[in-house]
């Protein structure tokens, strides 16, 4: 659900970008980096095995 | 480089991010595989990535929209480092089938790497930011047009599938089944 979600945001900022104002596109484009990251953080619980 | 010739350049990207969603969907489909949270969330930076090309055509070229372009890049890059590292160890087979010799995340990472190398390049060229005749901007034409159309075809092709994938709750961690498709049989 949580990536529909965001390609949902994408395909709109995408919209906006071509279609409607340039400060809503750059402002929608930082929500939806934000909610990319805080997804990312939400999935990547794995420890990773790597030992130096 | 002058403003006509970077929104062609821009053009260009919005395809080559266009080729990479596609084949991610070819290797879907035509593999029966399914994508991983993770691997996702790399389509989702290449997806982002196509917003500064998008602003650059419709806007005209700016720092600004190359920025936003080397952001989804970076943030990118680390995710698919990540996937990487989770897989690094000897003995792990990987995610998925590799193609060409390499798995969908260590491609993804060539990728956003040669995006940030590619976005530096073009940075260099100052003449694409003046101000010409005609303004900032420079009216796109039809092969950026049809660039544009593709890119945002296959994000919301995404939204479909991705809604098929993991349906109405939260995207399972190895996916196998279209979550949607299953809890209406």
């Amino acid at each position: 659900m949580e990536f529909t979600a965001l390609f949902l945001a994408i395909s709109i900022v995408m919209l906006v970008a071509w279609r409607g104002s340039r400060s809503l596109a750059l402002t929608l484009f930082a929500a939806t980096l934000a909610g990319s990251v805080a997804t990312y953080l939400h999935h990547a619980t794995d420890t990773l095995k790597l030992s130096f | 480089m002058i403003r006509a010739f970077a929104v062609i350049l821009n053009a260009l990207g919005l395809y080559a991010i266009a080729l990479v969603l596609a084949a991610a969907f070819a290797v879907q489909l035509l593999l029966h595989e399914l994508p991983c949270p993770l691997c996702l969330l790399q389509r989702i930076q290449f997806a982002l990535l196509a917003i500064g090309p998008i602003l650059n055509v419709r806007w005209g070229p700016r720092p600004s929209h190359y920025a936003l372009s080397l952001l989804a890049a970076a943030v990118g890059a680390a995710f698919s480092t990540r996937q990487v590292l989770l897989h690094i160890a000897p003995g792990d087979a990987g995610y998925g089938t590799a193609l060409f010799g390499y798995h969908y995340y260590s491609w993804a990472l060539i990728g956003f790497a040669a995006a940030i190398f590619l976005l530096a390049a073009v940075l260099l060229f100052d003449r694409q930011f003046a101000r010409g005749s005609e303004g900032l901007q420079v009216a796109p034409g039809a092969f950026a047009h049809t660039a544009v159309a593709l890119v945002i075809g296959l994000t919301v092709l995404n939204v479909v599938s991705t809604l098929l994938e993991c349906g109405f709750a939260a995207c399972a961690e190895d996916p196998v089944v279209y979550e949607l498709l299953n809890s209406t049989k």
